[in-house]
């Protein structure tokens, strides 16, 4: 039995490359199917992925803590104390990781020669900087180093914009507790640079007690965002805590970003039918090679019958060409669609495109990533498809006749 | 406005700095200053006029003030705007629409807008004291301008001074009027230049009656003010720098 | 030549199963294709008619240079009698002046920094769906009327409700004092909350008087459903524009918002990386029919040569199988991609969540392909170009042909 087997895979494996040119055409079209699959795949999960962490890592968290009306009106007046009894025990939730409580209220911020509307982020530099990604984007000068540094950090975008730069002195204005003007001078100690524009423009990064101090605010936060271990706790833990308290409102990012949502849902129905199509496209060639290679041996089949083989074994000896020649594929598709991903490094750079996807509120550093689940669909899909489809041929070449195979031209 | 009050009281700092250039003496000098201006008031008749390329506005309006920190506008021409004006008290200011009766206060993000649509912006108009508190004053040289002995000082704001120039450089000459503002940016470029001219004696003191405010980079606009009238040490009615005397005239 | 053609046409139809299989790869491939770019092309006339519906238009009239420094003095003069003439000369009625300008708005309790805009009241509606968006009391009714529209969250934070007198504080034409005050007689609520936050509405008169404009304005825009027509109705309205006044321009929606037009190009650029790809997988599939067609054939080609046929002859004939069989298969690939696109033309193309999204944005729920001949050709003449190529590769093989070995070839 082992020996008809071992027979079976060397007969298989030697009549493909029995007719190198042919296999191998055939087998380009099997690694492009696959190559095109893995990589096409990657490219749209790194799409998501990248939007995910863009607005996760753009202020938004897993999830925020506001005062009620915040939303709809972010002024001063609607701050919370975020040293009550309730969002004390909320911190506690074993499910946050990190937190970063932030004085978050617009402003004016003036230089010598330009104003600019913005949004001021008054924080603790040691919370922010592990919960976003303003941690890891200064790329001039520093961070802030305390919650009494008298710095003040802005975008790139927004120095250039002012006319300003590293070590200037800027004016920062806004309405204080009492509806009073609040206006601060700020020396600019650091830089940063953010995937987009519009955030190096709007955000800007002081230190919450100079903050507190500039409007007369004591223990008030406008919002906290909160960095979960998982992103699947984040729909219980917004449900655990939406009616807690009635002086906070608990909300989820993904509420802010309801097209994401979508987006993600829709992209595993719609990756499955590229496969399908990828692979009917490779399907035509398949039998089609196989059928021919068949048609070119029917004296040899009508031999081996004649001599006593039964069809089975002819049938299962010609699926099985089919079957190695798929495996060769995936392996080399595979091996090459790893290769290809690895080459892009952090990803490709579709800069060209920037203020399209500036509207899709993406950067322009499109990362591939390869899922494992995408790699089993891929491969299966292949895989099983492939074997059916080698059935066809397999089956033409068992019903050879004896006789009239024999004697065929 | 600020810069007749900067006028006004800078004869106190210069005579105090002319007698010392040290930074910290002239702090506490203009400290003694202030407390002796504070008593300061007056009226003033002038008119405004904003020259830009392809046209040209001209106001004319009433001004009091009351120390460093309350001064009232009101314009009197042309009928469009006749009535308006505004009010200042403190770090406040205030504006009245005749046209619809209104008073509105200006928020804090408005104040870098231009006033009126002249070259001064609401901040300029309204925060005089900001020139004593907010800077370092040293005393850069003294020369002779038209016979006259001239100061030139030096105001650096402080390191969190709401105040975006790097620093202002201000000529008096030693009958006390300010000749020239110049504010620089932190490259110590040149941004706009307040110059005076047509100096005048009323009573005791001297006075520039046309001062205008040019932006370095555009030459042909231009916003110049030139004094009709002025008195000082004017007693004000209580009402004079209220809200209610914005909108209703008497 | 008649006689190559037939003689081509046979020979395809020797071997049935394998041709069949081929023209089905072909053909399979071109009618997804032009399905597929009937439905990307369908998408994007969706995008563009939708965001140049809400607000901006398809095109606008403005003083050159206004697109990039929007301030107050770059006016059209005589806004309103332009319109009209524009209106008479490209017999398109969707045409509006606007006047844009920033100022205060306060209620008894707060202040926001809004943008106002004057309009055409009776002229709004045919380029922007706001006048449609009305929530709550109704749009402006005349050109000089002493009223206003704002959007609901503005409302909601101005603390105000339908009747309440609004003040409006900016600054004119002239840089002199803009003020009005004018009561909410409507409410809209247009899906974006920037939009509801920030702007607000006024007659143009009431605009103009009240911002020192007299009959000037910044902008006369115009809509037009189909997207495609862009240049030829630019270049009208610059035929109509440039003897008047060499200051104003006509700006197309790619250029007031060119971030749309730039996720078209991404969208469509990443579509035909995909295209060309599967084009690739489907010509190295059917590669080897052309080759094992001509491969078998060595006998047959190897007395052909010896009776005298020329090699370029047979290897024209194989080119002329290819393409016939390649003809073949696209037309009816094509021809089905075509129907499947009409079938959705008539009947709209849904799919799951795609209702809710659409609501959010106020696009209609719905795409619709496109058929033109961009959607139905360039994905099969790119197909029969691949196609033409790979069978290149046989074809010249038969140069290599020495007519006694062929013949003696099994």
């Amino acid at each position: 039995m082992i020996n008809s087997i071992r027979l079976i895979f060397a007969l298989s494996w030697r009549n493909l490359w029995r007719n190198k040119r042919r296999t191998l055409i055939i087998l380009f079209a099997i690694i492009l199917g696959v190559w095109a699959m893995i990589v096409t795949a990657a490219f749209m999960r790194g799409m998501v992925f990248q939007m995910l962490e863009d607005t996760v890592d753009n202020l938004a968290g897993h999830v925020q803590i506001h005062h009620p009306q915040y939303l709809d009106d972010p002024v001063i007046d609607n701050s919370f104390n975020p040293q009550s009894a309730a969002v004390s025990k909320l911190l506690q939730d074993p499910r946050i990781a990190l937190s970063s409580t932030r004085i978050r209220l617009a402003a004016v911020i003036v230089s010598e020669r330009e104003s600019s509307g913005i949004t001021m982020l008054g924080i603790d530099p040691a919370q922010e900087s592990k919960v976003s990604f303003i941690g890891r984007s200064v790329v001039e000068g520093r961070f802030l180093d305390s919650t009494s540094d008298n710095g003040i950090v802005i975008g790139k975008a927004l120095a250039d914009k002012l006319q300003t730069r590293l070590g200037k002195r800027i004016v920062l204005m806004s309405q204080d507790i009492n509806n009073e003007i609040a206006d601060r001078g700020f020396r600019i100690v650091g830089i940063f640079d953010a995937p987009l524009d519009p955030t190096e423009k709007s955000f800007i990064f002081i230190a919450k007690d100079n903050a507190e101090k500039m409007l007369g605010l004591k223990n008030k936060a406008s919002e906290i965002v909160l960095r979960l271990h998982n992103t699947d706790m984040v729909n219980s833990l917004v449900n655990d805590y939406a009616q807690f308290d009635k002086n906070i409102d608990v909300m989820s990012w993904l509420k802010a970003e309801p097209y994401l949502e979508m987006m993600i849902e829709l992209m595993d129905s719609s990756m499955f039918i590229w496969y399908l199509i990828v692979f009917l496209a490779m399907a035509f060639g398949i039998i089609n090679t196989l059928l021919m290679a068949v048609f070119e041996r029917t004296r040899e089949f009508g031999l081996f019958q004649a001599l006593g083989q039964k069809p089975g074994f002819i049938l299962f000896q010609v699926w099985l060409e089919a079957v190695l020649m798929i495996i060769v594929g995936l392996v080399i598709g595979n091996i090459l669609s790893w290769l290809s991903v690895l080459a892009t490094g952090d990803g490709i750079d579709v800069s060209v495109f920037a203020r399209g996807m500036e509207m899709l509120n993406m950067s322009n550093i499109i990362p591939f990533v390869i899922t494992f689940d995408d790699l089993i669909v891929a491969n299966l899909t292949v895989a099983i498809l492939g074997m059916l489809t080698g059935l066809y041929p397999a089956w033409r070449a068992s019903r050879l006749v004896p006789a009239h195979a024999i004697t065929r031209i | 406005m600020r810069h007749l009050v900067i006028q006004i009281f800078s004869f106190l700092l210069l005579f105090h700095l002319a007698v010392s250039s040290q930074a910290e003496t002239a702090a506490q000098l203009i400290r003694q200053a202030m407390d002796n201006y504070r008593g300061l008031s007056s009226y003033s008749e002038a008119s405004m006029t904003i020259h830009r390329p392809d046209w040209e506005r001209v106001m004319s309006m009433k001004v009091w003030t009351q120390g460093l920190d309350k001064s009232l506008v009101r314009i009197t021409a042309p009928i469009k705007d006749k009535n308006g004006g505004s009010l200042l008290i403190g770090d406040n200011m205030w504006s009245y629409a005749p046209k619809i009766n209104r008073v509105i206060k200006i928020p804090s993000s408005m104040s870098n807008q231009s006033w009126m649509g002249s070259d001064f912006s609401n901040n300029d108009i309204a925060r005089a004291d900001e020139i004593i508190n907010n800077y370092t004053h040293t005393l850069l040289e003294t020369k002779k301008i038209n016979n006259r002995l001239t100061y030139i000082i030096q105001s650096v704001p402080n390191e969190d001074a709401p105040v975006v120039w790097g620093k202002e450089i201000i000529t008096i000459n030693d009958h006390y009027v300010l000749l020239k503002h110049e504010f620089y940016d932190q490259d110590n470029i040149l941004i706009k230049t307040l110059t005076a001219s047509e100096i005048k004696k009323v009573g005791d003191k001297y006075i520039s009656l046309k001062q205008r405010m040019q932006k370095t980079d555009h030459a042909n606009e231009w916003t110049e003010v030139v004094t009709t009238v002025v008195k000082f040490n004017v007693t004000f009615n209580k009402n004079t720098f209220t809200l209610s005397n914005l909108r209703n005239p008497r | 030549m008649n006689t190559a053609w037939r003689f081509a046409w046979r020979n395809i139809w020797r071997n049935k199963r394998r041709t069949v299989l081929t023209m089905c790869a072909i053909g399979f491939g071109a009618a997804l294709i032009v399905f597929s770019v009937g439905l990307q092309l369908g998408q994007y006339d969706l995008m563009i008619s939708g965001s140049t519906r809400i607000f901006q238009g398809l095109i606008q009239v403005q003083k050159r240079g206004y697109l990039n420094d929007a301030r107050m003095r770059n006016t059209i003069p005589d806004a309103q009698s332009l319109a009209k003439k524009i209106r008479h000369e490209t017999a398109i009625n969707d045409i509006a002046v606007r006047a844009n300008g920033f100022a205060l708005v306060s209620s008894k309790e707060r202040t926001y920094g809004v943008a106002v805009i004057g309009v055409e009241t009776q002229y709004e509606s045919y380029v922007s769906i706001i006048p449609g968006l009305i929530k709550s009391g109704r749009y402006l009714s005349a050109d000089n009327a002493n009223e206003m529209v704002i959007g609901r969250s503005l409302a909601k934070n101005l603390k105000v409700k339908l009747g309440d007198e609004l003040t409006i504080l900016g600054s004119g034409r002239d840089g002199s004092i803009a003020a009005a005050v004018l009561p909410v007689t409507g409410v809209f609520e247009s899906g974006s909350r920037e939009l509801d936050r920030s702007m607000i509405q006024i007659p143009i008169k009431t605009f103009q008087e009240t911002f020192s404009m007299q009959t000037h304005a910044h902008a006369i825009v115009l809509y037009h459903q189909n997207s495609a027509l862009l240049e030829p109705i630019k270049s009208q309205l610059d035929g109509i524009l440039m003897p008047m006044n060499e200051n104003l321009v006509a700006v197309g929606w790619d250029q007031i918002q060119p971030g749309i037009k730039e996720s078209i190009e991404l969208d469509y650029s990443s579509g035909w990386f995909i295209y060309i790809i599967l084009i690739a997988i489907i010509t190295f599939s059917i590669m080897n029919t052309f080759l094992m067609s001509v491969l078998e054939r060595t006998r047959e080609f190897g007395i052909m040569l010896a009776l005298g046929f020329k090699p370029l002859n047979i290897g024209k004939l194989v080119m002329m199988e290819a393409l016939i069989l390649t003809v073949f298969a696209l037309t009816i690939g094509t021809l089905i991609g075509i129907s499947v696109n009409y079938y959705f033309l008539i009947n709209g193309l849904t799919f799951e969540g795609m209702e809710e999204i659409a609501a959010q944005y106020n696009m209609p729920a719905t795409i619709t392909p496109q058929i033109s001949l961009e959607s139905s050709l360039l994905g099969p003449v790119t197909i029969l170009v691949f196609t033409l190529v790979a069978a290149l590769y046989p074809a010249l093989k038969i140069r290599k042909l020495k007519p006694v070995e062929a013949m003696r070839h099994l």
